[in-house]
């Protein structure tokens, strides 16, 4: 054992000792045989052909020994490395075109790949992560729905499918103290909600079912971050109080880093450690009433219950539920996991990412290998020499191969250095709230993907090329001096055809991009149903504890006001939210008098609140009646502006001013409706939304929310005034925080990020597509006008014109770039399916984009094919003649 | 010289350590020795030697070492190890006993 260990390291490590003395010991036996050969009487030459013929093919006999040492596939390994690299650098511009070509391919790949690891592969970072679910309810009108507390309340009392449930909801909190106020990102959850994520508090504990009553409520648990922060990390925090929302709070709990908010829709907080704070989540009140939908549930299923069990069951439930109480009937519950809900539609989007960063790779391989079979043709003497001195043909291939590997390891590394800088720059660039953007590093499985996609790369471009090589015939070879004819035809179709699918390749991502460009003009360009232009944005979140619904309307009014008379402001209105940043969705089931809904189904519309000057700072055009003014106050007939889709949902052909509905299950006097006085021009949810929700706006006079978002319209740049914003909110309440400053411009194009990075990246992939399939037209075009230099000398001498000739090459790239395109164009329509949910108003056959794209291509590979056509003219018929 | 046969699967090895047996020689005289004395009967790729040797050399049944020839040059020669007249014993042994089996269903037959 230890002997054969010394003996291998021996081979190995003296390697150039041991190959010479076998040189030796075999060079002995040669000599010994020629010897005995010559003292039988034949002469030198016969006796050496003999010794020679009984000793078979010495460099096979040496590989076998270089086996027999049992270092064999290490050392060959090496020797071809050694080989390769000689080869390489005698022709490093050959080396370095390939090797950067790769290295941008590969590199765009592991980037792309480094955000699919993080954001679909890596596993969720909570325990068995597979076994946390999403709770919706769902009917017809509203697909995705948030449950009622006390529908929550009974699924989590009655289910056997689930280990445990919770619900949470977004509220955020002001912490003050030391300094100026802050907002905090906050949650109420119910008990146990961390139990169901599967985390623990790193200090103290998580919120009882006692909590879950109201008044037992002030208790906190703070992340990690915040504890750190603006607690010194203090050990002893549990149990202290702190001012949050202006009233004592007790810290409960304090969780570890690392704990990730699992996303929500509603008021929507990035996937993260994004959380600073949770509150005890706490519902009272009749339990009768399931009207209202807020809260969003969670649950962790028993280990081996399926999705499809557990809705059953809840299901199962809701409909005892629907018999119990009226009020909850008419919905289903949705049940989704947790990783499809966080990764949603951006699976779809990355995968077709993948794969367009995939074909460029393709074509980057068939230009690779474009290359090496042309310089193996070149190479076609010196392959034939080494076969005719007894070189297996495997080991011809494998050298070849090693070279090919070694290009593409090279790349792979280049390509690695390029994806830590790409993935850099992909995450800056990411759509807003992109789920997971934090897990996306250059991490291991990253390296593993580029070794793997490096090593397939070498194989895939370098293995045609090699056994193209390996199948010359050492004799035809050595004769012809350099090309054998039948081979170099069967080389050119191979090169032909791969020229052919890079058109194609490139013509597919092409068209992918043109389609992904027009979708984001498209979005552009779409009538937002309001003006960005000027407009200032703020949050704003009154304390409880000091402002009851009174105060609160008195508040927001003053303060619109006296932004209202600031210099340079045009107009300034608060409201419950803003267009275009995710919306809550709140059912108003309400009663039209007059109407009767279909039988189980209710009047709805969603909700919002606005103050009179909320329109207009937004821009949003009011089309018939009025907006709110001062008369709508508390104790003035209830009135509602709504939106164009209500009125047309609900009274299509009517006037609808004045037309009246109501909240109130019965009702009975006057002051139980209220009366529609405005109807505002439409706002979608999303720029690509298909179309505008029926919405009503209350007046901020007579309903009241603590949470406003305020609206300033400049005449200016809007970007001048925040610190006036901020003064003038001091001025009513110094202890209040000014929240999520942006510019109404901001939030528009943040809507439009996700559409536009899918074209950005297919565009760039496009882009090098285009630019690598010129590359490989060129070099087929080049390489063949070199080969038919003779042929063309030849027909300038028998009277051809320069034009014919350039025709003839133009002719010639023409028959490649034409299929090329025609097949990309075949595979876009078929591809057509997987892009359709990443474009906007444009069809996947376009036939503008389709034929623009077209022509783009076949003028490419014209223009690619140019100068070598040029060179072809250039042949000089005397010379040609005299060398034949 | 009548037909010449091949050599079966492994016995080369068989072959090698027998004839240096008799003490260290170098590789042109196993190879010359080998077909002495089996008459010439058997064809080996002379060739076929080294690998075999390097192998037989790599498990510890034979040394190598550099001495000088008959015709003083340079040459490797190679020796039994202990353990490789061990396996040359039990080798032997195994394959009196093959040809004796394969021998008396032969004649049997």
């Amino acid at each position: 054992m230890l002997d054969d260990l010394r003996f291998r390291l021996r081979a190995l490590f003296r390697r150039d000792a041991v190959e010479e003395e076998l040189e030796e010991e075999i060079r002995f036996h040669f000599d010994r045989e020629v010897e005995k050969h010559m003292r039988l009487g034949m002469d030198e030459r016969e006796a050496k052909r003999r010794a020679r013929l009984g000793f078979g093919g010495q460099e096979q006999v040496k590989e076998d020994c270089r086996e027999a040492r049992g270092t064999g596939f290490i050392e060959l390994s090496l020797q071809d490395a050694k080989y390769a690299l000689r080869q390489l650098r005698a022709h490093p511009t050959f080396a370095l075109v390939m090797i950067l070509t790769l290295a941008l391919s590969i590199g765009a790949n592991s980037a792309i790949f480094s955000v699919i690891d993080g954001v679909l592969l890596k596993k969720l970072p909570y325990p068995h992560p597979e076994r946390l679910v999403r709770l919706f309810l769902s009917n017809t009108a509203y697909p995705k729905f948030p449950l009622n507390p006390f529908d929550f309340r009974d699924f989590r009392a009655r289910n056997r499918s689930f280990e445990s449930m919770a619900a949470f909801t977004r509220g955020d909190m002001q912490l003050s103290g030391s300094g100026e106020p802050v907002r905090l990102n906050g949650f109420g959850v119910t008990s146990g909600y961390f139990r169901v994520l599967g985390l623990q508090p790193e200090l103290g504990r998580e919120f009882d079912l006692q909590a879950e009553t109201p008044g037992n409520g002030l208790q906190v648990i703070l992340s990690d971050g915040l504890w750190r922060t603006r607690f010194g990390a203090d050990p002893n925090i549990v149990g202290r109080k702190i001012a949050l929302n202006m009233q004592p709070y007790t810290v409960m709990g304090v969780m570890p880093a690392g704990t990730e908010h699992p996303g929500n829709d509603y008021h929507a907080v990035a996937y993260g450690e994004n959380v600073d704070v949770w509150w005890p989540f706490s519902f009272a009140g009749d339990p009768n009433r399931r009207g209202s939908h807020f809260v969003e549930g969670i649950g962790r299923l028993k280990e081996g219950v399926s999705v499809t069990r557990a809705r059953a069951e809840m299901n199962a439930i809701m409909a005892e539920i629907a018999r119990e109480h009226p009020d909850a009937a008419g919905w289903t519950v949705l049940i989704v996991p947790l990783y499809t809900e966080i990764v949603g539609s951006n699976r779809q989007m990355l995968l077709v990412l993948l794969g367009a960063v995939g074909m460029v790779l393709l074509i980057a391989c068939a230009n690779a290998a474009n290359l090496q079979l042309a310089r193996a043709s070149e190479r076609q003497r010196e392959i034939a020499v080494r076969l005719a001195m007894g070189a297996p043909r495997l080991r011809v291939m494998r050298q070849l191969l090693t070279e090919s590997l070694l290009i593409s390891f090279a790349g792979g590394a280049f390509g690695l250095v390029l994806a830590f800088g790409g993935v850099r720059a992909l995450v800056s660039f990411l759509p807003a709230g992109f789920p997971r953007a934090h897990d996306i590093h250059v991490s291991a499985p990253v390296f593993l993907f580029t070794l793997l996609v490096s090593l397939m790369t070498g194989i895939l471009f370098g293995l045609a090329p090699a056994r193209q090589a390996s199948r010359i015939d050492p004799r035809q070879g050595l004769q012809s001096g350099g090309r054998s004819s039948s081979a170099s035809r069967n080389q050119s179709r191979i090169r032909s055809a791969l020229v052919v699918s890079e058109v194609s390749l490139a013509c597919v991502l092409l068209i992918g991009a043109g389609l992904m460009l027009r979708s984001f003009l498209n979005l552009l360009h779409l009538d937002p149903g309001f003006r960005q232009e000027h407009v200032l944005t703020a949050s704003l979140s009154l304390p409880h504890a000091q402002y009851n619904s009174e105060r609160t309307a008195r508040f927001y009014d003053q303060l619109t006001a006296n932004l209202s008379a600031l210099p340079g402001v045009e107009n300034a209105g608060a409201g419950s939210d803003l267009p275009w940043t995710g919306y809550d969705e709140n059912l108003g089931g309400f009663i039209i008098e007059g109407k009767k809904p279909p039988p189980n189904q209710e009047f709805h519309a969603r909700f919002h609140l606005a103050t009179s000057g909320y329109f207009s700072a937004l821009g949003i055009p009011l089309l018939e009646g009025r907006f709110f003014t001062e008369a709508d106050k508390k104790d003035a007939p209830m009135s509602l502006i709504i939106n164009r889709a209500m009125a047309d949902r609900y009274w299509l052909h009517e006037d609808v001013i004045g037309k009246r509905i109501s909240f109130e299950d019965v009702p009975k006097k006057d002051s139980d409706w209220t009366t529609i006085v405005g109807v505002v021009g439409d706002v979608k949810d999303q720029p690509n939304s298909p179309g505008a929700e029926p919405a009503f706006w209350w007046s901020a006079l007579q309903r009241f929310d603590s949470d406003m978002l305020i609206v300033i319209r400049t005449y200016g740049d809007p970007a001048l005034l925040p610190d006036a914003l901020r003064d003038e909110v001091h001025k009513l309440d110094p202890a209040l925080a000014v929240a999520d400053m942006k510019l109404m411009d901001k939030i528009v194009d943040t809507s439009v990020s996700t559409p536009r990075f899918a074209f950005v990246l297919v565009g760039v992939f496009a882009g090098l597509a285009i630019v690598l399939a010129a590359v490989g037209v060129y070099g087929v075009i080049a390489y063949t006008v070199s080969q038919r230099t003779q042929e063309f000398g030849l027909r300038l001498a028998l009277g051809a014109q320069r034009d014919d000739l350039v025709r003839l090459v133009l002719g010639q790239s023409a028959r490649l770039v034409a299929p090329g395109t025609i097949l990309g164009v075949l595979l876009t329509l078929c591809l057509g399916r997987v892009v359709r949910s990443l474009i906007y108003g444009v069809s996947p056959a376009d036939p503008m984009i389709l034929g623009s794209v077209a022509l783009l291509v076949l003028f490419v590979g014209l223009i690619a094919s140019y100068r070598p056509a040029r060179r072809a003219t250039k042949a000089d018929p005397m010379a040609m003649l005299r060398a034949e | 010289m009548g037909e010449r046969i091949d050599l079966p699967q492994g016995t080369l090895d068989l072959l090698i350590l027998r004839t240096l047996l008799n003490g260290p020689h170098h590789g042109w005289a196993i190879s010359e020795r080998v077909q002495q004395v089996s008459s010439e009967v058997l064809s080996i790729q002379q060739g076929s030697l080294y690998p075999a040797l390097h192998r037989l050399e790599r498990r510890g049944w034979i040394k190598a070492r550099w001495g000088t020839s008959e015709n003083n040059r340079r040459a490797k020669y190679y020796e039994l190890t202990k353990s490789g007249a061990k396996q040359l014993e039990q080798e032997t042994e195994a394959w009196r006993k093959l040809t004796v089996a394969v021998g008396q269903i032969l004649e049997g037959a």
